[in-house]
């Protein structure tokens, strides 16, 4: 007999079946289409067979199978696609997700073992999965002393501001979900956010541990947000703009960490700070201040801060591949779209199916994306490495560090930058363009 | 520069651990190969033969009900009582035979070196986990069986570090 | 309103500037103890230890139970370290009682004790790493330690609650074949141990974090009594192994380690370089050994001591482990006192803490080799 369900009965499950499909209809129908119909609304509509789609003819999709992919491909383009999928969140926090399983499987290569290995019976591939599902599960404990808003608002902040800071990045050309010309400074300013953040919910907690992890996040963030700023000034003055796309696009030939390598190690070193990790975790310092400013956080609290970090690692990976390694640029290497399924159609047999509106992407986006996504993934394992063999700084040598050391540094590459401007031999009318 | 080069040093390492074999036992499918059928004593010479000290066994044939193996507990884990048990030895008058909680034994091992009737020995099973706690006394009976054990695996040490199997 | 307290309570002083943390029992880095920590920004004022939060009375358990029995209770201390702890207290006994130990087994004494010693530096350094935020030297010495356990188990027939010391020898032979493997084990784990050098010793990052914290001076080191490795660290020359060899530790070959900084740095590299010098020890004494013989004198059951007492001490993991028994004619001793390392070691902390930033106290805390079960006994 089994032990699991005992009280089986084929027709109740059947009928718990069919009220499950009567309640997913009824709250489609009632929910899912209206919010579908607003959103193409406010979505401009293609031109098909020279007939401008309204919402009520988009909804024809199914039945007519033409209007598909146009519609589909409309759909790709829009702020909100950009928002939630593709270049903003979906994306981003896909890539993170990644992060997290290949950083525990590194972290247990490094260190003689094996990692997550049981759940998903592919070594350990659905443990994030598993790990999520139990944050989602526990309960939330607040404090009674604790400063509630602002306690809860906390983490909302904090994935907030690193979601905003991830949609500043350009993925491939065209594809970037904000883009305005003044898109370095406006990542100066998102980062700003984050010290603030940190202050805030430790002092609402009302707790000894997190006050002095809050303090100590502000005077990491602080110190290492100057040589950071500092440490780009050399590429600014060299390209002349201020956009990440424009940045992007003036490094064809070569990558900037050619022509500014120091300000490429000082960059990274203040990422390493700014993302809090080994060896300037001090905010979270485990064996001194408990957990530091995550001290009184619990379950799906402590998640959203920890998705919130891993978009901010992803981000900074990204802000270093498009700011020094060339972001999309590289040569071609995706296969080109088979040219005879646009005029002649997938033949299957007798059957002959003619698609309108292929290819879907063109090759260059998708060829952006892999060489992006590549140099995306080398820079994110390089922050991930430090992990395995460094002890934590303290707290005196980290602002000696960040205010002296790497301040010091970032001045040379300014200076190396501007030698090379005035030579003639980069810049706007430069010897080598 | 020094503190440079003590960097990439430490990088180097870790970056080179990369290639040596993982140390972890894999435990519930591999299980460690231990010396010997388990701890056993020699009255006569009064030194024990070494091996792993798991859950005991039981030789009946052997037992003298003495209780020596009881007395040698008192005071340590207090896991040894004995039981009237349904069987008829022409050394075991009294027909009483040790039982073991092992919620409570420590397998220090002293009622092995107690035992002067080569009764009482040790074994190499250690998975005695159950869910209640009244099945962690096992009876004379259930001391009697000789567990079933696969151990096979051992520490191998070769150019590319140590591993389990 | 002022609240009538009761008679003999007194209500603390609070300043504005100082702040009163609780280093534990529920704190990460702080084991079964508490500190209380009082800074002044970032600085420690002044810092109290308090322990006694896992004391379980061995000393008084061990006065209602006859000296075989108290074997498996005396190690549980430091269950990490217990060949160590076992062995005074069978040296006390043997002279207490009159027994002659067999040459055999006082080698097979001196490899378990060794290969324990390395145990537990191991464990020491697994947690020093992890404190310091390093978790790879948490990982690594953690998976070598299993190289020693493993043989421990071969030996013993436990992995870490051995009791296999007792008075009059050892418990069992060693197993067949057990000095191949012991050497070829020993010799993979000095090499590792080399591997530990780039990614943790020789880390400028923990150099820099260790070097020049928590210094002890050798007056300062002499005066408060402390032992072990904290005192060779401060440039005393003292090891009882050397100064008061027991069992065979004169006939082998090995040096007592010493550094003159008596910092944090010194006080965490000093247990290190002994880990080289258990190896040489245990090399030598396979080499040396009988090859075979007795390994235990038969005693006779509930064996009664004089009416004497006896004081014998040997070096642990953490320094000087000392055991007091007096004795009454009884099969129980009538009173046993442990003299741990630990306890000794524990009184630096408010002298090294004072003054430095709370971002040393888990490595000058741990780099004193403390062990709060084994100073609660």
């Amino acid at each position: 007999m089994s032990t699991i369900a005992p009280q089986f009965r084929l027709s109740r499950f059947i009928a718990s079946l069919f009220d499950i499909i009567f309640w997913v209809l009824l709250i489609f129908s009632l929910v899912g289409l209206p919010i579908v119909f607003i959103i193409l609304f406010y979505i401009k509509m293609p031109i098909v067979n020279g007939q401008m789609l309204t919402p009520y003819l988009a909804m024809t999709w199914m039945a007519d199978p033409s209007r598909t992919l146009p519609i589909i491909k409309t759909l790709l383009h829009t702020t909100f696609f950009h928002v939630i999928a593709f270049p903003g969140f979906g994306f981003a926090a896909l890539l993170a997700a990644a992060t997290i399983f290949v950083e525990r499987k590194f972290l247990a290569k490094i260190q003689l073992r094996v990692g997550p290995l049981y759940c998903g019976k592919i070594e350990g591939i659905l443990q994030l999965m598993g790990d999520g599902l139990k944050l989602i599960s526990k309960e939330i404990i607040i404090p009674a002393k604790a400063d509630k808003p602002i306690f809860w608002v906390g983490p909302l902040l904090f994935v907030g501001t690193a979601g905003a800071f991830v949609s500043l990045i350009p993925v491939a050309r065209g594809w970037v979900v904000a883009n305005p010309s003044v898109g370095l400074l406006a990542v100066f300013a998102t980062i700003g956010f984050f010290p603030i953040i940190s202050v805030l919910t430790a002092w609402a907690a009302n707790n000894k541990w997190t006050f002095i992890g809050g303090l100590r996040a502000l005077h990491q963030m602080i110190a290492f947000e100057i040589p950071l700023i500092l440490s780009l000034l050399s590429i600014v003055i060299l390209t002349g703009t201020l956009n990440l796309s424009q940045i992007v696009e003036s490094q064809q030939h070569y990558w900037w960490i050619v022509f500014a390598p120091i300000s490429a190690i000082v960059f990274f070193i203040c990422i390493i700070a700014e993302l809090e990790r080994i060896p300037f975790d001090l905010p979270e310092a485990e064996s001194e201040i408990v957990a530091g400013w995550l001290t009184e956080f619990s379950g799906m609290m402590y998640g959203l801060i920890q998705l919130g970090t891993y978009l901010k690692l992803y981000a900074f990976a990204g802000l270093f591949t498009v700011l020094f390694l060339g972001g999309w640029n590289g040569p071609m290497v995706w296969p080109p779209f088979p040219a005879d399924i646009v005029t002649h159609g997938i033949t299957i047999g007798p059957i002959t199916a003619k698609i309108p509106g292929l290819p879907l992407f063109d090759q260059d986006m998708l060829n952006g994306t892999l060489w992006f996504v590549i140099k995306t993934v080398g820079v994110i394992l390089l922050i991930l490495l430090p992990r395995g063999v460094f002890p934590r700084i303290r707290i005196d040598m980290l602002l000696h560090t960040g205010w002296y050391k790497l301040i010091g540094l970032a001045f040379i590459n300014i200076f190396i930058a501007l030698g090379l401007l005035y030579a003639g031999v980069l810049g706007p009318g430069g010897l080598i363009q | 520069m020094s503190t440079a080069g003590g960097i990439i040093r430490a990088l180097n390492s870790g970056v080179k651990h990369l290639a040596i074999r993982r140390f972890t036992l894999r435990y519930p499918e591999q299980k460690l190969k231990f010396v010997g059928d388990g701890f056993q004593f020699n009255p006569e010479t009064g030194v024990g033969i070494a091996g792993l000290r798991g859950r005991h066994i039981l030789y009946h044939e052997h037992c003298t009900g003495c209780q020596l193996c009881s007395v040698a507990c008192e005071g340590i884990a207090e896991a040894i009582g004995m039981v009237k048990v349904n069987e008829t030895w022409k050394q075991n008058k009294k027909a009483i035979m040790p039982q073991i909680d092992y919620g409570k034994c420590v397998f220090c091992g002293l009622c092995v070196d107690a035992c002067p009737f080569y009764a009482l020995y040790m074994t190499n099973d250690y998975e005695l986990s159950s869910f209640t706690k009244s099945a962690l006394i096992y009876t004379p009976a259930q001391l009697a069986i000789k567990p079933k054990i696969s151990q096979d695996v051992e520490i191998k040490i070769d150019d590319r570090g140590a591993t389990h199997g | 309103m002022t609240a009538q307290l009761p008679p003999g309570i007194q209500l603390e002083k609070v300043d504005d500037r100082i702040m009163t943390l609780n280093v534990g029992p529920q704190h990460p880095g702080s084991g079964h103890m508490r500190l209380i920590i009082k800074i002044d920004g970032d600085y420690i004022v002044s810092c109290d230890p308090d322990p006694g939060y896992v004391h379980r009375g061995e000393e008084k358990m061990a006065e209602y139970r006859n000296y075989i029995q108290n074997i498996p209770h005396l190690e549980r201390p430091v269950i990490h370290d217990s060949s160590n702890i076992l062995h005074p207290y069978c040296l006390a006994v043997e002279e207490l009682l009159g027994i002659e130990v067999p040459e055999r087994a006082k080698y097979i004494r001196v490899i378990a004790s060794e290969l324990n010693r390395c145990i537990y530096t191991l464990y020491w350094l697994a947690i020093y790493g992890i404190f310091l935020g390093h978790s790879t030297m948490f990982m690594w010495p953690a998976g070598d330690r299993e190289l020693f356990i493993d043989l421990l188990e071969a030996m013993s027939g436990a992995r870490v609650t051995h009791a296999y010391l007792v008075p009059g020898g050892v418990r069992n032979d060693l197993p067949a074949n057990f000095e191949e493997r012991c050497l070829r084990q020993v010799d993979y784990f000095e090499k590792r141990l080399k591997e530990y050098q780039a990614v943790f010793y020789k880390n400028p990052i923990l150099i820099s974090r260790t070097e020049g914290t928590g210094i002890l001076s050798r007056t300062d080191a002499i005066r408060l009594g402390t032992t072990g490795s904290v005192l060779r660290a401060s440039g005393v020359d003292f090891d009882i192994r050397k100064k008061e060899p027991y069992d065979v530790y004169e006939n082998l070959d090995f040096e007592t380690v010493v550094m003159k900084e008596g910092d944090s740095y010194a006080r965490s590299y000093v247990p290190y370089l002994e880990m080289f010098e258990s190896c040489r020890i245990i090399r030598d004494a396979i080499r040396k050994m009988p090859k075979s013989g007795s390994v235990r004198t038969k005693l006779k059951p509930n064996p009664k001591g004089g009416n004497e007492e006896v004081y014998k001490r040997v070096e642990s993991g953490r320094g000087a482990l000392g055991y007091y028994i007096v004795s009454n004619n009884r099969p129980e001793p009538y009173r046993v006192k442990i003299s741990v390392g630990s306890f000794r070691n524990l009184i630096c902390m408010p002298y090294l803490l004072k003054g430095e930033l709370l971002g040393n106290m888990p490595s000058v805390y741990w780099s004193l080799n403390y062990w709060p079960v084994e100073a609660d006994r």
